[in-house]
Formats: structure tokens, C-alpha cells, sequence
């Protein structure tokens, strides 16, 4: 069979994914900020009123889960555009659908009130206790669904080009060389990750959007009505499906600028593809590790939960993360700021998964559900995972080509932003293993001992991240800036 | 639970922090890597097993006995509790010391996370409070105090003021 692969693609002159980049890395500031508010204002710092803390932590929420997509569909797009023909005008298409979806959530959240968090947990967005109208909820939804929509015509034309260059989606996902140990051309990894992310993420998106039209149907019309736990299940699938995602598209630039700096390829091996495939099947069986604490749920589902959760674990940690540590051991690798983020990225990554797996023990999980470990994990393999995978990017697309090393003020951005994270997410699992519950405005005064170098090392975060966008801007912006690498 | 649980994620933080420190100080090229050739196909494959082994070890200590068991029969304590925005509305508040309780666990609005903390302010034990839908909880106490019930399910705008209390009496 013949593979088409773009190694040297004509650029255009504004690459929309380098945009989308750009555009993230701005808002992950933004949100990073509201982060330091609801820290400071539970440490007592910042007097925020219940009304206006829950709206800055529903805007915190779906502002940090979207733009973790936004960058890391950014991150697929234009490294995948490297080995098919890529459409751009469905990206652009995808950053107008999301620019307007931000609007209406934005618009539904700060001018209306609406403050449902951003898993929208059926059917808080039509009960409010009267907080919100339910005009609101919807705006707020039909914001979300525009978003959603937007990311499936992304996976969608991805999907396309992937059949046409490889002959079907099990190609691209190196399935014959996973299973008779040989396939002519063998896809590069950038290629079997992005097959897997598109065909889970349209799953879980399609999921998601099911959920939302119901529950705009259930405000519009009053006899619809939908079962609680069946739109739990839903919205759990959608939302662990999608955040997952966003780490799986931003590790495709380890892949491909790793390389650089070890002169040692990624190469996709039988272990490689088989690990992808798994990934592919746990990443959407393990969603009941969300609803541990419903007993009502079928025991074997809860089983699949807890015993997933932790063979999640297992492919990152075999294949990834050792394949990473491999190719960077005496590689002669000289790591300057983007390499040493993109490293940081998947030690992240790999570290917040070791406290989320084990709060998938049903008996853990009694005693550690929606305590502040949860925001601990995640806020772990998210700010020290995904977002540093971004900002690893954007510096290193930002940048002229050859490693310089690490200057002083490098150093300094890197500490602050890695002391910050640590601290930051190392404090949520002391104060989640102290009982603390999470998505609260008010907090006992016994709390506040979390609290308050919480909100330091938000500030550390902010100026190291604030530090990396100066940095990354202006080589984003110029036009002609280096596209491939 | 809750330190045990602490202190081995931050071992396993540890864990993972050190082999990244490890491998980053050996970056200079070098003839010989562990991390290479049989070598490493070797270590993969036991990680592979030794993870495989150790979960199936978790699997087991962790979900025999089956975590959600509810006691059923004569001595034990039936409680029902129905959560609404922003109060929780439970049938009975003083419980006694040694015999198990099970709590019947639903919501008349929206999902509530029903949480009860010991007069220390730890979590003993959680269920999810769902419209339509009854979660059993069983729980022995074994000190006698003042209990706090606590949701733990974000709910809206009185959230964090939705609170109750349970006696826990001195004998059974």
C-alpha cells in the first residue's frame, strides 16, 4: 500500500494550530489566576462570596478541561499535519465553534450566575435552588455542545485522513504489527497515538453531547426526563474520556521533539502499539472509578473501576515513561527550557497517576472521594503533566533551532514553576488526607493551615507560567517562525 | 487509612521523581546504558509482571471482603437520610456505640454526597445521595461522640452549609 506522508508541508503563513497554542497558553494563565482567587479567598486573603466563588471555581474548571483540549488537539494537529494531509479549515472551523462556545459559558457563568461546576452533574444545571434561571443553564450548555461539536469535526477530519494514508484506522493503530509482528511502513508513534485518541475521544464526545441535549430537552421541555444515575454514568464516561485525552494528545510532542535532543528516534514497536491499544480500551472501561461511591451501581462495574484504574497505570508507566527514561539515558541529550518541560511533562504525568490510581480502591475511595486528594491527582498530572507538555511546545516552536542549554533565567522560570506544582498539588494530598472536602467556598479555620501555602505556590505557578509565555510570544507571533522542526 | 494511603503515594511520587533525577544525571553518552537493548526489554518485562503481580495482590486484599457489604438482620440499625438543597433530613440522630448502622441513602433534588466525620474531623466513611436512587452505607462506631455529617457532592450555592449532626451514645 502507498502512505502518503507530509513530511515538509507547504505552512501556511498562520498555522491555526499554532494559534490555538497560543491562545491556550493565554488562558491557561487566566485560569491559573482564578486558581490563586479560590486558594486566597479559602486562606482568608480574598473575601469572595459563596456565589461568586462557586462561579470562578465553574469557570476555573471548564476554562482549565477546555483549554487542556484546545492545546492538546493544537499539539496533534500540527504534529499529525507532519504525516497526513490535514484540512486546516476544519481547525479554524473548531476555533470558531470554541470562541463561541466560550462566549455562551462565560456569558451564562459571570452575566448569568450559572455555577454548576463544570461536570454539570445531572440535574443541578436545571435545579439551582434559584440561583440561575433556567434560560441560563442553557446558554451555558448550548455553549459546551458548541465546543464539543467543534472538537468532533477536528477528530472527525482526523479520522479522514488517517483512513485515506493508511488504508483504515487498525493501520494507523499498528495493529498488524501488533499481532503478526510485521507491517510495511510501520506508523510512527505520533500516528497510533493519534488514531486512539480519535476514535476514544469521538466516543466519549458523542457520549457528552448525548447528555447535554437531554438535559437542554429536560429545561425546554418539562415532561423529558432523564434516569440520575444513567446521566452520572454518561457524564463520568465524557469527562474522563476527554481530560485523559488531552494528556494523550499532548504527549504526541514528546514523541516528535524528544528525538531531537537524544538523536534517538521514537520508534512504534509491538510493545508500543499494544500498550496505544490498550490504552484505547481502559481509557473508556475505567469511567465507573468515578462512581465508586454508588453502591447502587452493578458490582462488576465497580470491580472493572477499581482493577482499570490501576492497569492504567501499568502501559504509562512500561512504555512511556520507560521508553522516555531509555532514549534520554546517555543519549548525549543537552536539555534546554522546552526539552527539560517536555521531560517534566511525563514525570508529572507519571507521579499523578500514582495517588489517582490508588484512590480508585473502593475502600480508599471511601474515605478519599471529593476530599481535596482529587484535585491533588489531577491537579499533579495536569499542571506538572499536560499543561507542562504545552508549554514544552509552544517554547519549542517559539524557539531557532539547536539546544543552547538552560540559561539563568531559564532555571529560574523552571524552579518557580516546579516548586510551585509540587507544592501546590503535594498540599491538596496532605489536606485530602486530612479530611478536607473539595468545592467548598467556606473552609473550617482547622483548614486554613492548607490553605495558605496552597495560594503561595499558586503564585509560584503563575509567574514561572507567566515567564514561559513572555518567553514563547514573540517567536509564536513571527511570522515565518520555525513550522516543522 | 488515610495516612497509610498518604505515605505510600508519596513513595511512589518519590519513586518515579528519583528514576527521573537518576536517569537525568546520566545523560553524557556512554557505551553502556541499563536502560537499553536486552537490558531493558528485560526490566519492561519485569515491571510488566511485578505490576501485574502486585495488582492482583491489591485486587484481592481490597475487594475480599466486598467493600459495600451491608449487614442485614436482627441488631441492626436502619437510618434513612434524604439530602435536599441544603439540608440533610435523617429519621434518627442518636445511634449507639458496637452494632452495626446502615444508612439508606437518597436525594429529593440533586446529587449530595453524604459524609460522615468523626468529632476529629476525619472522614469514616461516604456514599452518594442520588435523586431516584437509595445507596446503602454500613458503619460501626466504635467511639461514643458528636459526629458531623458533612456533603461531600457540590450541590450549589449553600454547599458548604449543608450540615448535620449524630449523636453516638456511650452504649450499645
Amino acid at each position: 500500500m502507498t502512505v502518503h506522508t507530509v513530511a515538509h508541508r507547504a505552512v501556511p503563513a498562520l498555522e491555526p494550530a499554532r494559534l490555538g497554542l497560543v491562545l491556550g497558553g493565554l488562558v491557561f494563565l487566566v485560569m491559573m489566576g482564578l486558581g490563586f482567587l479560590m486558594k486566597a479567598s479559602q486562606a482568608g486573603l480574598v473575601p469572595l462570596e459563596p456565589q461568586l466563588f462557586y462561579e470562578i471555581m465553574t469557570a476555573h474548571g471548564i476554562g482549565m478541561v477546555g483549554t487542556a483540549g484546545l492545546t492538546g488537539i493544537a499539539v496533534l494537529w500540527h504534529f499529525l499535519g507532519r504525516h497526513v494531509e490535514l484540512d486546516d479549515r476544519m481547525f479554524w472551523t473548531f476555533l470558531g465553534l470554541f470562541l463561541s462556545g466560550v462566549v455562551l459559558i462565560l456569558g451564562g457563568i459571570f452575566l448569568g450566575g450559572f455555577a454548576a461546576a463544570w461536570t454539570f452533574l445531572y440535574p443541578l444545571p436545571a435545579l439551582s435552588g434559584g440561583v440561575w434561571s433556567p434560560s441560563v443553564a442553557v446558554l451555558y450548555l448550548v455553549g459546551l455542545a458548541l465546543v464539543g461539536v467543534g472538537f468532533l469535526l477536528v477528530h472527525l477530519e482526523c479520522a479522514r485522513s488517517l483512513r485515506a494514508a493508511w488504508g483504515g484506522l487498525s493501520r494507523a493503530l499498528a495493529w498488524p504489527l501488533l499481532l503478526r509482528g510485521a507491517q510495511e511502513p510501520i506508523p510512527p508513534p505520533t500516528v497510533v497515538a493519534a488514531a486512539a485518541v480519535t476514535i476514544f475521544n469521538t466516543l466519549g464526545l458523542v457520549f457528552g453531547a448525548a447528555v447535554i441535549l437531554i438535559s437542554i430537552l429536560e429545561i425546554l421541555l418539562p415532561g423529558v426526563s432523564l434516569d440520575p444515575l444513567l446521566a452520572k454514568n454518561m457524564i463520568y464516561f465524557f469527562g474522563h474520556v476527554f481530560i485523559n485525552a488531552t494528556i494523550y494528545m499532548a504527549v504526541i510532542a514528546v514523541y516528535e521533539i524528544v528525538p531531537k535532543y537524544s538523536g534517538r528516534p521514537w520508534k512504534t514497536t509491538r510493545i508500543f502499539a499494544g500498550a496505544w491499544s490498550v490504552v484505547l480500551l481502559f481509557v473508556m472501561a475505567v469511567y465507573p472509578h468515578h462512581l465508586l461511591q454508588d453502591t447502587v451501581m452493578p458490582g462488576w462495574a465497580l470491580v472493572v473501576g477499581q482493577v482499570l484504574s490501576y492497569g492504567s497505570a501499568v502501559p504509562l508507566v512500561a512504555v512511556t515513561t520507560l521508553g522516555l527514561l531509555s532514549y534520554l539515558h546517555r543519549s548525549g541529550a543537552r536539555l534546554d527550557l522546552p526539552a527539560s518541560l517536555l521531560v517534566l511533562g511525563v514525570a508529572g504525568w507519571t507521579a499523578g497517576v500514582m495517588p489517582a490510581w490508588i484512590d480508585g480502591i473502593i475502600a480508599v475511595n471511601k474515605v478519599m472521594h471529593n476530599t481535596l486528594w482529587v484535585p491533588g491527582h489531577f491537579h499533579m498530572y495536569l499542571i506538572l503533566g499536560q499543561v507542562a507538555m504545552v508549554w514544552g511546545t509552544l517554547l519549542w516552536l517559539a524557539r531557532g533551532r539547536g539546544s543552547s542549554g538552560l540559561a539563568r533565567t531559564d532555571r529560574l522560570l523552571l524552579s518557580l514553576y516546579l516548586v510551585g506544582g509540587a507544592g501546590l498539588t503535594l498540599g491538596f494530598l496532605v489536606a485530602g488526607a486530612s479530611s478536607v472536602p473539595r468545592r467548598w467556598a467556606v473552609h473550617d479555620p482547622a483548614w486554613i493551615v492548607h490553605d495558605l501555602p496552597g495560594a503561595l505556590f499558586a503564585l509560584l505557578i503563575l509567574a514561572g507560567a507567566c515567564g514561559f509565555f513572555v518567553k514563547a510570544l514573540p517567536g509564536m507571533l513571527a511570522a515565518g517562525g520555525e513550522r516543522t522542526g | 487509612m488515610q495516612e497509610l494511603v498518604l505515605a505510600v503515594s508519596l513513595l511512589a511520587i518519590a519513586a518515579v521523581a528519583g528514576a527521573f533525577v537518576a536517569v537525568l544525571r546520566g545523560l553524557e553518552p556512554g557505551p553502556e546504558s541499563p536502560l537499553a537493548g536486552d537490558r531493558l526489554a528485560r526490566l519492561r518485562q519485569r515491571i510488566l509482571w511485578g505490576a501485574g503481580l502486585v495488582g492482583l495482590v491489591i485486587a484481592v486484599a481490597t475487594l475480599l471482603p466486598w467493600p459495600h457489604v451491608v449487614p442485614a438482620g436482627q441488631g441492626v440499625v436502619p437510618v434513612h437520610v434524604r439530602a435536599s438543597m441544603w439540608a440533610w433530613e435523617l429519621d434518627r440522630t442518636s445511634l449507639p456505640v458496637g452494632v452495626p448502622v446502615v444508612f439508606y441513602t437518597t436525594s429529593s433534588d440533586v446529587n449530595h454526597g453524604f459524609g460522615v466525620f468523626d468529632p476529629k474531623g476525619r472522614l469514616l466513611f461516604q456514599t452518594q445521595a442520588m435523586p431516584g436512587w437509595v445507596n446503602k452505607v454500613a458503619w460501626t462506631f466504635t467511639e461514643p461522640g458528636r459526629y458531623r455529617v458533612l456533603c461531600l457532592e457540590y450541590c450549589g450555592l449553600v454547599h458548604h452549609g449543608m450540615m448535620a449532626e449524630l449523636e453516638v451514645g456511650s452504649t450499645s
